[in-house]
């Protein structure tokens, strides 16, 4: 399969892809191996290094890597091995690490995470180096099962795919978190189905983007049966003449009343020259659910700023708290502190270096 | 001593002129009140003391402790001792006010060469402040001035002013919005944090009653851009008698 062979942004669902930064991103000439940095938890360590398991820095605990079911994306079906989490009923995991260093040109690589009844998993990802890094992560959450997983791409160039199919068993709760916090263009491409009564889930996160970058989500949450929650919340912050772009969608079965389904969209210009594009969606065949949406597109509060400003704060520090502020809800959905800390301090080194 | 000095100060927005030719001497250890009209060009004073984006001075000059004051930007001009008290609070959701002020004060010791403080030492100032303004201790965990009352807004002005304990106060109109014991707390306020030698205020106001909490050394008359009148404390009781048409006339 040659990196010609990409959708075409004809089609609806690749309408604000960066195809164009994905074909670059792949050309990209070998760079160093920057240094994989995992959190202090317990738990697995896996590091990957262009889509290949460097045995030596890794510790797979419960995690086994091997061939895998290439699915029918067509960014996804590239991957043929990945890593694979599967938990027992009522197990409890320790946290599964995961950073992916890539040194140029293309890298392609897949995930299964299956959770039997009741069980909890938590795994956490993050991307660093330059070239394509391609992924395709399904999900099977069982009756109570719960998963969080948070996602951090902070590369230094090139591009990050992210495509995830999770599907949530009855009383499953998901809740998920991507902070696009580098210099790489990024597609994060997910659809989720609440396949069984009462399931929970949270998919947000922030993307922060500069210079020429263009960086979208375009998430699909279906509820096929009733009681069930999902919460999108979803922040852009565009500087430069970069991109961001927020594809939020809805869909309720005809049978999955009682649903509640919330997206936030918001977007945040820091220069007029750049770019957010919003597009939330709800398709409702059920009568009785309440879904709500929300979609704005500002700048920062000229008043706040000259406010904090005229209390002794520098004009870009200004606007870094600002920012900070506006992206915080983001990510303050992460439950684990040292995750959350983490992915704060991202986004803090982000708008150290836009601002 | 002099302290601040503004001289034929000419200022617009958008083009409009609203300061026009205004000039004042304010020295060490003195509290002015100005007086006036809405619409008299109060509040665009204090902007362009501050520094405000969209106030452009066309004309005249201002001298604070014999440097240019309108040579530097928002935040220096926060560092050389000035403090700008907002007749209306701005609202920052997502930023508390512990994290805003000890923000703030650290910018300005930066500035000044000396050390930041830590959070414990910062939190045991704020607390000291907002104890003796009555502002409820949650309220400094709170995002600045989210879902506060038009008087707790003020009295987060006076915390303010305490912790960062300024050279020369510029207050718009903080008196209103406030009952008699608030501004009582306020008043008194101000006179512990500001009423010292080496220390002054510029005290905007549309009322008499905050000056009987904060008695003013000189009082001026700002009319359609320029200071008409000045006198001592008792011109600000011939104003509540007679009226700014009368006086400032
Ligand atoms: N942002 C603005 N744009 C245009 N005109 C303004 C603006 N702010 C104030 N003005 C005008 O400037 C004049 C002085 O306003 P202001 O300084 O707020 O008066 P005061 O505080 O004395 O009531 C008024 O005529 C007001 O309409
Ligand atoms: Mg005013």
């Amino acid at each position: 399969m040659s990196v010609l062979d990409l959708p075409s942004n004809r089609e609806e669902a690749w309408r604000w892809a960066d195809l164009g930064g994905i074909a670059a991103a792949a050309a990209l000439a070998p760079v160093a191996r920057s240094e994989a940095q995992f959190l202090d938890l317990p738990g697995a360590k896996l590091l990957f290094v262009d889509g290949e398991l460097d045995q030596g820095a890794s510790e797979l605990h419960r995690v086994s890597v091997g061939a895998i079911a290439p699915g029918d994306h067509p960014l996804g079906r590239r991957a043929a091995r990945g890593w694979t989490l599967r938990l027992d009923a009522r197990a409890v995991a320790d946290p599964v690490q995961i950073v992916h260093v890539a040194t140029g040109a293309e890298n392609h690589l897949g995930a299964a995470i299956e959770l039997g009844d009741d069980s909890v998993a938590q795994v956490i990802e993050g991307f660093v180096g330059a070239g394509w890094s391609n992924r395709s992560t399904s999900v099977r959450l069982g009756r109570g099962a719960r998963l969080s997983r948070a996602v951090r791409l902070t590369q230094a160039a090139g591009f990050v795919s992210l495509r995830d199919e999770i599907v949530l068993g009855e009383a499953a709760s998901f809740v998920g978190t991507v902070l696009a916090a580098g210099d790489q263009g990024a597609r994060v491409d997910a659809a989720l189905t609440l396949a069984g009564e009462g399931g929970y889930a949270e998919f947000g996160g922030a993307l922060l983007t500069r210079d020429r970058l263009k960086q979208e989500c375009a998430v699909r949450v279906r509820h096929a049966e009733p009681n069930g929650q999902s919460h999108q919340l979803w922040r852009a912050v565009a500087a430069g003449q970069s991109q961001a772009s927020l594809a939020a969608a809805v869909e309720v079965a005809r049978h999955a009343q009682k649903t509640d389904g919330e997206q936030s969209l918001r977007g945040l210009l820091l220069d007029r020259t750049a770019t957010v594009n919003l597009k939330p969606e709800l398709e409702i065949f059920a009568d009785d659910v309440k879904c709500a949406h929300g979609a704005t597109v500002g700048e920062l509060d000229a008043r706040a700023l000259f406010y904090m400003q005229s209390r002794g704060i520098p004009a870009a520090r200004a606007r870094a708290l600002l920012t900070h502020a506006f992206v915080a809800d983001a990510l303050d959905r992460i439950a684990d502190e040292t995750v959350r800390a983490a992915f704060a301090a991202d986004a803090a080194a982000w708008l150290e270096r836009a601002l | 001593m002099t302290m601040l000095t503004i001289d034929n100060l000419h200022a617009e927005i958008d083009g409009k002129p609203i300061l026009k030719g205004l000039t004042l001497q304010v020295n060490a250890g003195e509290i002015h009140a100005i007086m006036g009209p809405n619409g008299a060009g109060k509040s665009t004073l204090g902007y362009v003391l501050g520094g405000r984006p969209g106030y452009e001075v066309t004309e005249g000059s201002v001298t604070f402790d014999g440097e240019d004051l309108l040579d530097k930007e928002p935040h220096e001009r926060a560092a050389a001792g000035v403090f700008l008290g907002f007749q209306y609070p701005v609202e920052i959701p997502g930023v508390s006010n512990v994290q805003f002020l000890r923000e703030s004060l650290n910018a300005q010791r930066a500035v000044r060469g000396e050390k930041p403080l830590s959070g414990a030492e910062f939190l045991k100032v704020a607390r000291a402040q907002a104890d003796a303004l009555g502002l409820q201790q949650d309220m400094l965990k709170r995002p600045v001035n989210v879902g506060f009352s038009g008087g707790e807004k003020k009295r987060n002005e006076m915390v303010q002013m305490g912790i960062i304990d300024p050279k020369f106060a510029i207050l718009d109109e903080t008196d209103s919005g406030l009952d008699i014991d608030a501004l009582r707390v306020v008043g008194d306020g101000i006179n512990r944090i500001m009423r010292r030698p080496d220390k002054a205020v510029l005290l905007i106001t549309h009322y008499q009653r905050l000056l009987d909490y904060v008695r003013p050394d000189r009082v001026h008359v700002l009319a359609d851009g320029r200071i008409t009148r000045s006198g001592g404390a008792e011109l600000a009781h011939q104003l509540e008698r007679e009226g700014y048409a009368e006086v400032a006339a």
